[in-house]
């Protein structure tokens, strides 16, 4: 019957294929009697590429345990955090999470574990080391939930042959800036200033312009939403009048620092602000055609001062419902130590402790100028870039939609208005 | 071949007898099995989240409110009906394109001629280049500045385009680039088709004297009409649940005035950006419901035609 | 008749070189629209990241090998061109073996309304599926392995096949097969000695078709995939960095995807290319 018997082996095939699939998978999960494998998920980051090479030595120092590490892109972390610990999984144990965009989320749906306990056993380790803004981020009513590694300070980027040629001294305050983008812009070669235009993309640039305005987002215990101030709207402007008027033709109002980094490093604009983590796309010759013009400065003061922003952009914490709770904080504890930190700030990344930062070898690796800029920031910089809120990603679409008005030359004031009661509405939501 | 005679009774195993007596379940029932299984427990569970405020986390404490999200999401006219009329338009208006190319090309394609191995194989390759890098080339392309596109332009004296930056031309622009994309796909589907159509029509109407589009309009398209609404069904259910594309160019909630805001990005924006599992599945439930209304329909047509 | 043959005919002659051209350069039109974005991007694979934002370096620059060196040298990606291989092999395999039968079942005995419940597998947005997904393979303690992955992408697959499949079986005259049973085979063989053998075009156009899509999908790979089951659309973002996108790596690393794929799609349309001479000697 050869109809039948084609019909049994297909299935026959079949059944082998899955089964074959199923086992090959299959080896990889579960701890194996004596074995324990960590979980940890980074993501790509010049820190974790440093510090994934150091991983067999933490292995070797630990007789019978294995760390296996996902990584992904920042997107996709934040996709796969969403899906797994929404859904409850103990397959995580150290997470690696931005504590201003979801922090505060996870902390309160109690996805990171309390290390409070943890971070004051060890006085070699030294909790105390690590900065204050930081620390504030990565505390919870309290509670200490996550361990800083990474920070970003806003800086002002600019092109020294353009200033020479003009004759332009380096900006120190806003309104200089603001003339001095006016005069290059004017000149008709390239454009004068660039930033992030999204409408979220830009709120943590933005801040910097907003705090040194005198200004902020809402008040200290975030009931009132503080949009409309006088401060606010000058930052608001003059953010717009920089790029709607003084930046390139045609301008996109969906940049994120990609976009707007790659038009300084293409030659297009002469002044640009973003954080002082991504000088490496605009210093490298492989990443930027004007990579030996290239001139750092501290943000410029506004009315207040120059306050721009000093942020843990990326924690370590632990998760919750991991079994392996000690394990996880031995491994952030050896991941965040004094040593390995001096040698993470040395290939370049701005790290979290103070120590590091007053040790000369620790800012070496930066450009010299970047380094007075960034050691300047982590001093005077506000710990936040955002509004510190649990829905952030909505607070900032409500707080940047005046920001992308201002560049399109649109209606300012309506715009604010709108933004203002939009904000208090969402925060009186979140507060309620 | 039919010799009939001579052939001795085959004698058949009692499950080859039930088989064949029921081969209508038989052959059709494990898709169904399988399918079924897969998708009740999402479907139940974001049909259960519709009727809850659960937000922040499905696994913090959430009420049970009734249909208030429908009410709210209904009557949504700053986000939801607007992202109802960008998926319509971005839908309709590459569906549209994308067939009628991809019956021109099939037509093309479908007699033999010197070369055509490497012609398919080159249709082939919007279809097989990775959505998520071929999302960030073409927003690379497309960059107002520096971007390739407008130095293109240049060559012919027509001046730069916002392309994906202006808010009235993104949502085109990412048509054009969907219709790159998905084009080989429902010419690889019409010309299985067409390939499997006998001649002799053709040859009959040729014959009688008809011209070429005579032949086509009046012999060819009707007989490929399955295949025709087979790809506009499958193309058509991709086209409405696009996302790469949008994601990859424009970024959460589809650009800084949500001109690319389609239902899918809104709702993945509601569960991912937002945390409002509650909407989101709202959101889900309502746009599931949409597109089987159009499924009907086109199914109620296909009826018609058939009859 | 013959009359009217002999005067039609120099004119056909005369038509048939002027369609020749025309159809040729419209040929040729065609392939290059769909070429050259790929084009760009090979070429790009070539470049330093300063000279793909470079528009006016788009022909004229220096290339270098550094991108591959970096795709090859730094990640895994021979696992990663295996699993995603292995799970888009399997999940066409399997989903063909569910959904042929079916389709032809379907086909034969006008079951609309159960085709469009298996339509609405392709209809549900992934975003419904990500959570209670992973909520129900994690607590069988299966990710990470290729089975949820192998599972979610039948799952995609199956429709596909299946409408492809139904409209080819319903071109296909039912005669052949009544014939068969004539003959003395069972109706089930029938579909499998001379149905089957038929359809050879249509089931390679929806294998080719379903592989594609497994190999391209990027939502339930992300979620679903452990570090060992990586599959090279969620790889492709390792060159996506907090603080630097590798442009260059990115390029090169969407090369090296597409090439196994379009070693396969070249192999497959054979048997659609032989569909066509099959299909000819027919009826």
């Amino acid at each position: 019957m050869k109809h039948r018997s084609i019909r049994v082996m297909s299935a026959a095939v079949a059944v082998t294929a899955l089964t074959g699939g199923l086992l090959a998978g299959c080896a990889t999960e579960g701890d194996e009697g004596g074995e324990q494998v960590l979980r940890v998920t980074l993501a790509n980051h010049v820190w974790t590429d440093i510090v994934k090479d150091k991983i067999s030595e933490f292995e070797a120092a630990h007789e019978g345990v294995k760390v296996e590490v996902t990584q992904l892109g920042e997107d996709q972390l934040s996709d796969q955090y969403n899906v797994k610990l929404n859904a409850g999984t103990d397959e995580i144990d150290v997470m690696m999470y931005r504590p201003l965009q979801e922090g505060k989320l996870f902390a309160q749906n109690g996805y990171l574990a309390d290390l409070s306990d943890y971070v004051t056993e060890n006085a070699d380790w030294d909790w105390s080391d690590f900065q204050d803004g930081p620390v504030e981020a990565t505390t919870y009513e309290g509670n200490v939930v996550g361990v800083p590694i990474i920070t970003e300070q806003e800086v002002l980027y600019y092109r020294t042959d353009v200033l020479e040629k003009l004759g332009i001294a380096v900006p120190e305050t806003l309104d200089e800036l603001e003339a001095a983008a006016k005069q290059i812009k004017e000149q008709g070669e390239i454009a004068g200033f660039v930033a992030r235009t999204g409408v979220s993309a830009a709120v943590t640039q933005w801040s910097s312009f907003l705090f040194s305005q005198g200004g902020d987002f809402a008040n200290d215990d975030y009931t009132k939403a503080t949009l409309d101030t006088k401060a606010a709207k000058e930052a608001y402007e003059l953010y717009g009048r920089l790029i709607g008027q003084y930046g390139p033709a045609n301008v996109s109002t969906d940049m994120s620092w990609p976009d707007a980094a790659a038009l300084f490093a293409q030659g297009q604009v002469a002044f640009y602000t973003d954080a002082s983590s991504l000088y490496k796309n605009l210093t490298e010759a492989e990443n930027s055609t004007v990579s030996d013009f290239v001139g750092f400065a501290p943000f410029p003061a506004g009315p207040e001062g120059s306050l721009p922003y000093n942020v843990p952009s990326w924690a370590l914490g632990i998760n919750n419902d991991s079994n392996k709770k000690d394990l996880a904080f031995d491994f952030v504890e050896w991941l965040t130590s004094p040593e390995l930190t001096l040698e993470v700030q040395a290939a370049g990344v701005p790290a979290a402790r103070t120590s590091v930062w007053e040790n000369p070898e620790g800012t070496a690796s930066f450009p010299e100028q970047l380094a007075e800029v960034i050691a300047i920031g982590s001093k005077t910089g506000v710990g936040y870039d955002r509004p510190r809120v649990i829905s952030v990603a909505e607070a900032r679409e409500i707080v940047g939609a005046p920001i992308v008005v201002a560049i399109t030359g649109g209606d300012v004031d309506a715009a604010i208005e709108k933004a203002q009661a939009d904000f208090q509405a969402f925060l009186d939501d979140e507060n309620d | 071949m039919s010799t009939t005679t001579g052939r001795a009774v085959r004698t058949q195993s009692s499950f080859s007898l039930w088989a064949n007596r029921n081969r209508k379940w038989v052959l059709a029932a494990p898709a169904m099995v399988f399918v079924a299984l897969l998708i009740a427990f999402p479907l139940g569970w974001t049909l259960y989240l519709s009727f809850t405020d659960a937000a922040g986390s499905i696994r913090a404490p959430h009420d049970i409110i009734g249909f208030e999200n429908y009410i709210d999401v209904l009557s949504d006219t700053d986000r939801f009906w607007p992202a109802v009329g960008r998926t319509a338009f971005f839908t309709i208006g590459a569906m549209v394109v994308e067939m009628v190319l991809g019956m021109l090309i099939a037509l093309l394609l479908w007699r033999p001629f010197r070369g055509q191995g490497i012609v398919r194989v080159i249709i082939l390759l919007p279809l097989v280049a990775t959505p998520v890098a071929v999302g960030m080339m073409w927003r690379l392309i497309f960059e107002p500045t520096i971007g390739f596109a407008n130095q293109f332009l240049s060559w012919f004296g027509i001046p730069p385009q916002p392309w994906l930056a202006g808010e009235a031309t993104a949502l085109p622009t990412l048509m054009f680039v969907d219709i790159w994309q998905w084009t080989p796909m429902v010419v690889l589907i019409l010309l299985a088709g067409l390939t499997s159509l006998s001649d002799e029509p053709d040859e009959a109407a040729r014959v009688d004297g008809a011209n070429a589009w005579q032949r086509f309009w009046h012999v060819t398209f009707p007989l490929v009409m399955p295949t025709f609404i087979t790809a506009v069904l499958l193309r058509g259910i991709d086209a409405l649940k696009t996302f790469d594309i949008l994601y990859a160019t424009k970024g959460k909630g589809g650009g800084s005035f949500h001109e690319v805001e389609t239902l899918n990005v809104y709702a993945y924006g509601l569960s991912f950006d937002y945390q409002k599992y509650g909407e989101s599945s709202t959101v889900l439930i309502i746009f599931f419901l949409m597109i089987i209304g159009c499924i009907w329909l086109l199914t109620i047509r296909k009826k018609r035609s058939a009859s | 008749m013959t009359a009217s043959i002999a005067i039609q005919a120099p004119r056909r002659r005369q038509k048939g070189r002027g369609y020749k051209a025309f159809r040729a350069i419209m040929l040729v039109l065609v392939a290059l629209v769909f070429l050259a974005p790929v084009v760009w991007m090979v070429l790009a694979s070539f470049k330093t990241n300063v000279d793909i934002y470079n528009s006016e370096a788009a022909f004229i620059f220096t290339p270098t090998t550094k991108n591959y060196e970096t795709v090859f040298g730094q990640a895994d990606y021979v696992q990663y061109i295996w699993n995603s291989f292995f799970v888009a092999a399997l999940a066409t395999l399997l989903s063909l073996l569910l959904a042929v039968p079916a389709a032809y079942a379907m086909s034969r005995f006008v079951m609309k309304k159960s085709a469009v419940l298996v339509l609405l597998a392709r209809v549900i947005p992934g975003v419904s599926l990500l959570v209670p997904w992973y909520f129900v393979f994690s607590n069988l303690r299966i990710v990470g392995t290729y089975t949820p992955l192998v599972l979610s992408h039948m799952f995609v697959s199956l429709p596909l096949i299946l409408y492809i499949m139904m409209s080819f079986f319903d071109s296909l005259p039912e005669e052949l097969e009544e014939q068969a049973q004539v003959d003395g085979l069972t109706p089930i063989g029938a579909f499998l000695r001379i149905t089957l053998p038929l359809s050879v075009p249509g089931i390679a156009t929806a294998s080719i078709l379903s592989f594609i899509f497994s190999w391209n999908n990027f939502m339930f790979a992300l979620v679903l995939s452990g570090a060992s089951t990586k599959t090279l659309p969620v790889a492709i973002f390792d060159f996506v960095g907090y603080a630097s996108i590798d442009w260059g790596g990115l390029m090169a690393a969407a090369v090296v995807v597409t090439i196994p794929i379009m070693v396969i799609a070249l192999f497959t349309q054979k048997y659609i290319v032989s569909g066509l001479t099959a299909g000819a000697t027919k009826g």
